[in-house]
């Protein structure tokens, strides 16, 4: 700093560390010779002017500090005045709006004002040209006059939009990096959403479920894909467009509309205890969706064919892309199941339940860890998260001590509401305050079309399939539901959001945004007339469902000549489903939590040493209930009787341990409702878990 | 077209190698954090106490850092090409350079003077282990920060208000000066001896330093108190100290950082002194005054609706306007972290008592939570520092004047403030307690927050080495020695503060009543209107509490009081649980004579009705059972009360 040192080093060459084989650059802005020799000449002038310029820095990023928090401000005020406004709501059962709809509603309005009420700022940066450098640095040091600044990269800019980068400095505060939604609001909602996958009917329709998610977003994407494709080539005739709109990126846009986000509907369900096999359907595709359409859109920007038209249709660029999708969606998946199994094991084989505090750092820990550990290794964190928040659940779940687990679902639905709630208030804002939006109306409507008919070419056909196969057949008025909750939401947001360089990727940002607000307010809105409409059974208890449910099926089916037919048309498609309860009850369970049937008794002789060292020594003190608990989950999938019928430890098939089940001891009370608070809390945290809750920590203070 | 695509290509790839690094670094983060629960439940389990959970991820970090500083390969010089652009003269914020026609906007992140650019030259990861220091004043220490308002225990923390008071701000100054005054005679010596240029290290610069090392952070002893239930006086004396000590001590630090003289900047300067004090007031009451005004409107807002039907959306409001205090006081120029301080006592003095029973568990776990994450990933970041911070500056002459300075100034703010405390103070503070006192002068999370803040300048990074230094050795050290403190200077142990209570009002207010307190008062009198005007106005104002508001107002603001009272305020139960907070303060026990709705002092705490006594105790008790590490506790204490019961 001291102008002596300045003429000592000069403007020599910097080095500077950074990521690997980046090593920098040294960009060397400037004035660095004519400044050095000033500077060394008239030593107390220059010191005086660079103390000016520095204060004058300091100055700016403090102000810089001060409209961050502003801005951030703004965000949390804009959440508060909706939890105020969502209370009021809920307190006077009003049910047509949701709290997302309210967060955009808000955030629309906040938008306008920031839009039209503050005054723009004319931007005082110009462009240098630096035309020797060939390559772009992440970081640059840059010499003015003797001293030197760091600056970061923060992104491209495409140079039409050059001059309107800086129109106004708070719009662009209150504009984030798209990264912000991938790295740090989506995860928890994901998560969240995996984490609170009703267990027993998401598991007793997996089949449809997962059949809805691949196949179904494929097809949906598909076929949005070539509709896009047409609306496009109808505006290149009537010269509506003005830049490249190639296929891929039809079917991009296809992709990331596929992701459906119906949280509310959902919310609406689960205030209304709508039927939980249409809840199931409906949350576990959505949020299986999700994950497909991140890998699919990942998989779509990643075909780039070899020749030289780039967007001619090429198989092995093609079958590249599938492979990438494959790839990545595995990778992602046995990333999140690996964290999840491991957690699993630590939560069982120490004794951290005694220190609740310690268990749910632990968990939040290695749960972030899967989405780091898979983003470091170039999958997708979103995806593996999802994966690890199922697995968490399904096992570790059963280890935590009770504290913990109100704890952790606590935990993840504060985070799940705010992140949720605010992406839609961002979305809001954005409207208005995003500065490179291209409405195109002929596109837009396209699109509207095009997402009603890719989602009836999704629903009806597959449910027709699925009905020739499933026992418990998909009402038709199940589908005109399903088929009517094709909203769009937060990722379908953050995935056009992402990247929003070029033309056409704008022209589909502003269309999800649109499609978006239309979804949630109008079709969210409708949902109870609907539901009151398609004659759908509501105030369903879940818990009291499957008793009755069973009981009947049981007696119909066990016994009358369906049930052989039934299972045999089954038979291929559940096989492989079997299996894998079997091996889930069988092994996974002992193995990873304390509940299950010993190990020692499932595995083969040989390795009881190993069995003995792996099974923990609850099993062998209340086998009994435990199986209870794990019956619970499977016992509703009829076809599996016939695997505990093989299995030596279930000698008493499914119709007695239902008698066990109701007659639950005072003990396996807490147990019970630990797991009720499981499945109830899956929207917005309703007074009646509040009461549970309450009472799973208190008996502690109780006895004092 | 091939020529278009290649480079955003190029810049793709960039950008995801860039994310990728954060990914590895956050991961490194999480995989200590995991480690040290793993090893803090084994000590846990075995009940060691020397090594807190914050030495250990200390000692992680250490390690850590150790492998990333000697296993990784420095990477080789590439590209130092040097380009000439002379077009610039100044830095703007933004910088928007075309590289073969594509334009790319970088943004201003820092000054770097040029001494300490060639050891930037480190591995590529020594770099990307480096946070922002910023992160921690805005990220890290703000959820520390609140959790420590929102847990101070309120009986006591009030009872003691004078003393600790006294303590965290005459203490806080007395402590940074002399700090100071030895350091600078320290400096001095190093300049005769020739290891300093003379004019690198000024006053104002020892006084910086003073003032950051006056921010104790007694985490480990506090938690060692807490897991061995020490006397309930003590613990709050050494925790409120705590708390507050490091709101005074980051306000100071920005009052000496900004005192500025015009003519010659070492001087003293009376008008830029004065400028420096009216500073530290203004920032001080703005942040109070803007940290209370959120915690304000909370408890009103929780007051007012029903919302305690939904626990999920209080919750959310709750932790939103606790984080609103602090971007609010950012925004307006004040400090957030002491906003956010007061908020947090004014939320567990206030709305607290407005939640609904989930939410109070709701938010406590919440904040528990926040805080020991942000806690353990600071502690873990100063031990991966000491080794891959690029700058550190080791002189043992001038570590050696600091371990010294910190003692003697801990002795000169205990004992000499403990002596005047004691002429007034009823319950006088023995000398084992003043010793346990001064003896819990760790240095932790603040001071090296505040010392990282600016590693600029020479003497900067000399402090910066310095406070890493005397935050491990008071941690590891002091930390470890504090159960062997205990038994060797004979402090109760084992003291339960809800027992306490029951026998020390009868006998004290007997007894003591009359002479005491007014030896008492003059020093009392502020505190004393406070607690009345809290009791009869703020109270039944901002919660469901306290006296009608109908009795406690003048006749003729009748209606608006009508309106602020909650009905339930009307009932009988309401009032007990009142009392609870400040019957012990003997002086009440006068203004609660003129009041025309309590009757029922003491006595009738003893004769609680059934419906009142299951509920408040228990509540009470988690309320106090959470500070330090989790609820655990609770579930030990059990045990006993259960076998005697059986």
């Amino acid at each position: 700093m001291e102008p002596g040192d300045a003429a000592r080093l000069g403007p020599g060459r910097v080095t500077r560390a950074l990521p690997p084989r980046m090593w920098l650059l040294l960009l060397l802005v400037g004035w660095g010779l004519s400044a050095g020799a000033l500077a060394s000449s008239s030593g107390a002038a220059a010191a005086d002017s660079s103390a000016m310029e520095e204060l004058a820095t300091e100055k700016e990023a403090e102000e810089s500090h001060r409209q961050d928090s502003v801005s951030l401000l703004t965000f949390i005020l804009l959440l508060t005045l909706t939890i105020l406004t969502i209370w009021l709501f809920k307190h006077r059962r009003v049910r047509f709006l949701h709290e997302t709809g309210l967060a955009m509603i808000y955030g629309l309005i906040v938008g306008v004002i920031l839009r039209y009420g503050t005054p723009a700022t004319s931007g005082h940066d110009k462009a240098l040209s630096c035309t020797q450098e060939d390559r772009v640095f992440s970081t640059l040091l840059v010499n003015v006059s003797g001293k030197f600044f760091e600056y970061t990269l923060k992104g491209e800019i495409s140079p039409g939009k050059l001059n309107s980068v800086e129109q106004n400095d708070m719009l662009r505060k209150v504009t984030f990096d798209p990264e912000v939604f991938f790295n740090i609001l989506l995860p928890p909602i994901i998560f969240h959403a995996g984490y609170s996958l009703k267990k027993r009917h998401f598991f007793r329709n997996l089949g449809s479920i997962l059949a809805y998610a691949f196949l179904g977003t494929a097809v949906s994407c598909f076929i949005i894909g070539n509709l896009m494709y047409g609306v496009v080539k109808l505006m290149k005739i009537v010269g509506q467009l003005s830049d490249k709109f190639y296929y891929t990126d039809c079917l991009f846009f296809g992709a990331i509309i596929s992701a459906t986000d119906p949280v509310t509907v959902l919310a609406i369900f689960n205030e209304l205890h709508a039927d939980v096999d249409l809840y199931a359907l409906l949350f576990g595709e959505s949020v299986l969706n999700d994950a497909v359409a991140i890998v699919l859109s990942s998989s779509i920007v990643a075909y780039q064919p070899a020749g030289l038209n780039t967007h001619a249709f090429d198989a092995a660029a093609f079958f590249k892309s599938v492979g990438i999708f494959l790839g990545i969606f595995s990778g992602s998946f046995t990333m999140g199941a690996v964290t999840g199994v491991v957690t699993a094991l630590i939560s069982k084989f120490t004794k951290l339940h005694c220190f609740p505090l310690l268990e749910t750092a632990l968990f939040f820990l290695m749960s972030w860890s899967t989405f780091l550990l898979a983003e470091a290794c170039g999958f997708t964190g979103v995806v593996a998260v999802l994966f690890c928040g199922i697995t968490q659940a399904h096992y570790t779940y059963n280890n935590l001590s009770v504290e913990s687990r109100s704890r952790t679902k606590q935990l993840f639905e504060v985070l799940h509401f705010l992140a949720e709630n605010f992406i839609f208030s961002y979305m809001g804002l954005a409207l208005f305050t995003f500065q490179k939006h291209v409405f195109s109306p002929v596109f837009i409507i396209g699109a509207f079309v095009a997402i009603f008919l890719g989602r009836a070419a999704h629903i009806y056909p597959l449910s027709f399939f699925l009905n020739l196969g499933r026992r418990h057949k998909i009402g038709w008025n199940f589908q005109h539901m399903m088929m009517f909750s094709g909203l769009r939401g937060a990722m379908a947001f953050a995935l056009a959001i992402r990247d929003t360089a070029s033309y056409a990727r704008q022209m589909m940002f502003t269309t999800t945004l649109l499609i978006v607000f239309f979804t949630v307010w109008i079709i969210g809105g409708g949902t109870t007339p609907m539901l009151s409409w398609l004659n759908i059974r509501v105030g369903v208890d879940p818990d009291q469902d499957p008793p009755p449910n069973n009981d009947s099926f049981q007696v119909l089916q066990g016994d009358g000549p369906e049930s052989a037919g039934g299972n045999r048309t089954k038979q291929e498609s559940a096989w492989l489903f079997r299996l894998w309860y079997s091996f889930d009850h069988n092994y996974l369970k002992p193995i990873l939590t304390h509940s299950g049937p010993p190990l020692t008794t499932t595995l083969p002789a040989w390795c009881g040493l190993l069995a003995r060292c792996l099974t923990s020594p609850q099993v062998y003190d209340n086998q009994e209930p435990l199986r209870e608990e794990d019956s619970d989950f499977i016992l509703t999938e009829g076809d599996l009787t016939l695997t505990y019928g093989d299995s030596t430890m279930t000698a008493n098939g499914s119709s007695s341990s239902h008698v066990a089940s109701l007659s639950l001891e005072g003990s396996r009370r807490t147990k019970s409702s630990s797991e009720e608070v499981l499945e109830h809390d899956l929207g917005m945290g309703d007074p009646k878990v509040s009461n549970r809750g309450t009472r799973l920590v208190f008996p502690l203070e109780d006895n004092a | 077209m091939r020529m278009e695509a290649q480079p955003r290509f190029l810049s793709e790839k960039d950008g995801y190698h860039f994310q990728h690094q954060g990914a590895v670094e956050l991961l490194v983060f999480n995989f200590l954090l995991i480690l040290t629960i793993l090893t803090i439940w084994l000590f846990k389990n075995h009940r060691f106490r020397f090594l807190h959970e914050t030495g250990g991820a200390m000692v992680y970090g250490l390690i850590m850092g150790l492998i990333i500083r000697y296993a990784t390969a420095p990477a080789d010089i590439e590209s130092g090409t040097v380009y000439d652009c002379g077009k610039l003269n100044f830095s703007p914020s933004t910088l928007l350079i075309n590289i073969t026609d594509q334009v790319y906007e970088y943004k201003y992140k820092r000054e770097i003077s040029q001494h300490n650019i060639s050891p930037h030259q480190g591995s590529a990861i020594l770099e990307k282990m480096t946070f922002d220091p910023e992160i921690f004043f805005n990220v890290l220490l703000p959820p520390i920060i609140f959790h420590a308002g929102y847990s101070l225990k309120k009986r006591h923390f009030f009872q003691n208000l004078g003393s600790i008071l006294t303590y965290a701000f005459l203490g806080t100054a007395i402590s940074c000066i002399v700090i100071g005054l030895i350091m600078y005679g320290f400096v001095k010596a190093m300049v005769y001896a020739g290891q300093l240029k003379n004019g690198d290290f000024h006053f104002t610069d020892c006084l910086f330093f003073g003032s950051l090392m006056s921010a104790t952070d007694p985490v480990t002893v506090l938690a060692i108190f807490h897991e061995l239930h020490v006397d309930p006086d003590l613990y709050t004396l050494l925790f409120g100290e705590s708390v507050l000590n490091d709101a005074v001590a980051i306000v100071l630090t920005y009052s000496i950082s900004i005192y500025s003289p015009k003519e010659n900047p070492n001087t003293f300067d009376a008008a830029a002194f004065f400028q420096s004090v009216g500073n530290f007031l203004g920032i001080f009451a703005g942040s109070f005054a803007m940290g209370s005004a959120y915690a304000v409107v909370t408890a009103l807002l929780t007051k007012f609706t029903k919302l305690c039907e939904f626990p999920m959306l209080e919750t959310g409001l709750f932790f939103l306007l606790s984080w609103s205090a602090f971007l609010s006081a950012e925004a307006a120029g004040l400090t957030g972290i002491v906003a956010v301080l007061f908020c947090g006592v004014t939320q567990a003095h206030y709305t607290y008592n407005n939640l609904s029973l989930d939410s109070k568990i709701r938010t406590k776990q919440l904040f528990e939570f926040m805080n020991f994450l942000a806690e353990n990933v600071i502690f873990c970041y100063m031990g991966l520092a000491l080794f891959t911070f690029q700058n550190h500056i080791f002189n043992a002459l001038f570590i050696l004047g600091a371990f010294l300075a910190i003692f003697v100034a801990r002795a000169f703010n205990i004992y000499p403030l403990s002596f005047l405390l004691n002429l007034g103070r009823k319950q006088k503070i023995p000398w084992n307690f003043q010793h346990m006192m001064m003896f819990s002068g760790l240095r932790g999370a603040i001071a090296f927050a505040l010392a990282i803040r600016n590693t600029e300048s020479q003497p900067k990074q000399m402090m910066f080495t310095t406070t890493l230094l005397l935050v491990f050795f008071t941690v590891w050290v002091f930390g470890g020695g504090t159960t062997p403190m205990l038994t060797w200077l004979q402090i109760r142990v084992g003291v339960d503060p809800d027992e306490e209570l029951k026998e020390e009002p009868d006998s004290h207010q007997a007894t003591s009543n009359v002479d005491k307190s007014r030896t008492k008062t003059e020093s009392a009198w502020l505190f004393r209107i406070w607690y009345g005007f809290d009791h009869k106005y703020l109270k039944p104002i901002l919660t469901h509490s306290g006296p009608p508001l109908t009795a406690t107002l003048p006749e003729w603001c009748g209606p608006i009081s009508r309106l602020l009272t909650s009905p339930q305020a009307y009932g009988e139960k309401l009032k007990e649980d009142d009392i609870e907070c400040i019957v012990h303060q003997d002086e009440l026990a006068m203004t609660y004579q003129e009041q025309a709705t309590s009757p029922c002092s003491p006595p009738a705490r003893l004769g609680l009705d059934q419906k009142a006594s299951p509920q408040t105790p228990s509540k009470e008790n988690i309320y106090e059972g959470d500070l330090g590490l989790g609820g655990y506790e609770l579930k030990l204490e059990q045990t006993p009360g259960q076998a005697q019961l059986n």
